[in-house]
């Protein structure tokens, strides 16, 4: 009976108050979907960031066989790279440092240019071809001189990258994209904070008949509030849903296309980033509802 | 079944209390009558039964409990063994008469088959048998308010309180209406009402309460509406 009682007046609740519900669903929408993209473009600085290195990372390729540099007469071998991790540790501009082998090389290669490259009986690229690789983070950008003149000389080394300069604007656009998808997000989160405690009033209000002879004859705070809570959590649901599609679509027509058929230099994320947008998004919807829903219905509800 | 303990209940903005350290016992199934003016203090006695506000000083019991220091979440299981009719009826216009009365078990969880049960016998109680179907608009004053009798009599509680009941209602029907709430009396249940009707307070010849200005000034068995000399 309870359970009826609740689901009809779900339903008469939605009804009645129908474009508030709408103003409220199209608001989540838009907003939870610029904090999904928002989410995506903070995954796609940090992609590219791993592949190119960050604002802070230069790169050291060593000598691999039959290196076409002319300070590479032979690859590198173990006791060149313990030489280079010494030199490496005591120099005071680094923060960081870690090699990075041949074959991890190849993986993001691989991933980046797909398989057809690199399998068969004949690949046309293997491990051996990729160098072995020493990314070294700098303590601070404007200081890398030293570390860079100190590296450069050193048996075992072909070559010194300083992609910094290329990666940076890259980086920064994808920065700015993030925080303008988020800015824009917050305002408008904040709209439908207000949209939904406009609407509990306006509900409020036409249940006051209701709500007034509930309390007189005992009903629960929580039996109250319930249909309320019910009714944030369905537009809740239905701005999520429409949210989540509109970031399947943005990954399905815009980034899945863009890496499989063009930019394929670039390092896209790809669906493990859409589930953790929609993760997002599917957390702070209810949330971005039922909080205020809670605070105001002990306002407007109180026993 | 209520007891004030020097009970004042001052507002906030205004001068003097609405209640001063005022002093009340009514027993279990006793009937009894608050009267007097505007402002002199009955509608905030009824609401500090109800636990609406909280006495500024002093003790509230109502059914064993002191209530001012009752936990919120305890004040809904409180009202559950109060029932509460108004002089505007307060009933739910889009229900019918079943579903007004069957409303009140509804929210406090009472299964459908105790609903099917009690809400019949109550509408037959207050003489509305046959009339379930209908809209409260289709139905005169009297039945409208004898179906709030109903609603706040049908969980069976044991306090009423009634405030102005007859206030909307011709003097016929309020004997009528009055006849209903002796009968409900009768099965035990205490019940307090505020009024201004003096024809049917000094017919009734139950205890009366009278207020003036938050104090007591008259708490007669059996009395009448006016100071008796």
């Amino acid at each position: 009976m309870q359970l009826r009682y609740v689901s009809s007046e779900l339903g008469q609740g939605l009804r009645r108050n129908v474009s508030m519900h709408l103003a409220v669903v199209l608001t989540l929408f838009v907003s939870l979907t610029l904090v999904g993209v928002g989410v995506l473009f903070n995954q796609q600085a940090s992609k590219a960031a791993d592949h190119w290195g960050n604002q802070l990372q230069i790169t050291v390729y060593l000598c691999r066989v039959n290196d076409s540099s002319a300070v590479c007469p032979n690859a590198v071998t173990d006791a060149q790279k313990t030489e280079i991790a010494a030199v490496v540790e005591d120099n005071p501009e680094v923060a960081d440092y870690h090699f990075e082998s041949s074959e991890q090389a190849l993986s993001k290669a691989r991933e980046l240019y797909g398989d057809e490259l690199f399998t068969g009986e004949n690949p046309a690229i293997t491990a051996a071809d990729m160098p072995q690789t020493l990314w070294i983070t700098l303590q601070d950008p404007d200081e890398y001189e030293g570390i860079t003149s100190a590296v450069q000389g050193l048996d075992g080394v072909s070559k010194v990258r300083d992609m910094r300069e290329q990666v940076a604007p890259i980086l920064e656009s994808i920065n700015m994209l993030q925080w303008v998808a988020l800015g824009t997000a917050a305002f408008l989160v904040f709209a439908a904070l207000l949209l939904v405690a406009n609407t509990i009033r306006l509900a409020a209000f036409a249940r006051r008949k209701e709500i007034g002879i509930m309390r007189l004859v005992g009903a629960s705070t929580l039996y109250i509030a319930l249909p309320f809570l019910l009714e944030a959590l369905v537009t809740a649901l239905i701005g999520v849903v429409l949210a989540g599609g509109a970031l399947w679509g943005f990954m399905y027509f815009g980034i899945d296309d863009l890496s499989a058929n063009r930019l394929k230099f670039v390092p896209w994320i790809g669906w493990d980033e859409f589930w953790l947008a929609a993760g997002a998004v599917a957390i702070l919807g209810p949330l971005l509802t039922l909080l205020p829903t809670l605070v105001l219905t002990r306002k407007y509800l109180k026993v | 079944m209520i007891r004030f303990e020097k009970v004042t209940k001052a507002y906030p903005g205004h001068p003097h209390p609405a209640l001063d350290n005022i002093s009340v016992d009514v027993e279990k199934g006793e009937f009894v009558f608050l009267v007097g003016s505007s402002g002199s203090g009955k509608s905030t006695f009824l609401r500090l039964v109800l636990r609406e506000y909280r006495p500024t000083s002093g003790r509230v019991y109502v059914a064993g409990k002191e209530i001012n220091r009752l936990a919120s979440w305890k004040v809904p299981r409180l009202r559950r063994d109060i029932g509460t009719v108004f002089q505007d009826f307060r009933l739910l216009p889009n229900k019918t008469v079943t579903e007004n009365v069957a409303f009140a078990l509804q929210v406090i969880g009472k299964s459908r088959k105790e609903i099917k049960d009690l809400v019949p016998e109550t509408l037959e109680m207050v003489g509305l048998s046959g009339k379930g179907d209908r809209m409260p608009d289709e139905l005169s004053g009297g039945e409208q308010q004898r179906v709030a009798v109903a609603r706040a009599f049908v969980n069976r509680p044991m306090i009423l309180i009634a405030d102005e009941p007859t206030g909307n209602l011709d003097p016929t029907t309020s004997v009528g209406i009055m006849k209903l709430l002796d009968r409900i009396n009768r099965t035990g249940t205490t019940v307090v009402m505020a009024t201004h009707d003096s024809g049917i307070v000094d017919q009734m010849r139950k205890r009366v309460i009278e207020l003036e200005h938050g104090h007591v000034v008259r708490d007669q068995a059996q009395g009448v509406y006016g100071h008796q000399t």
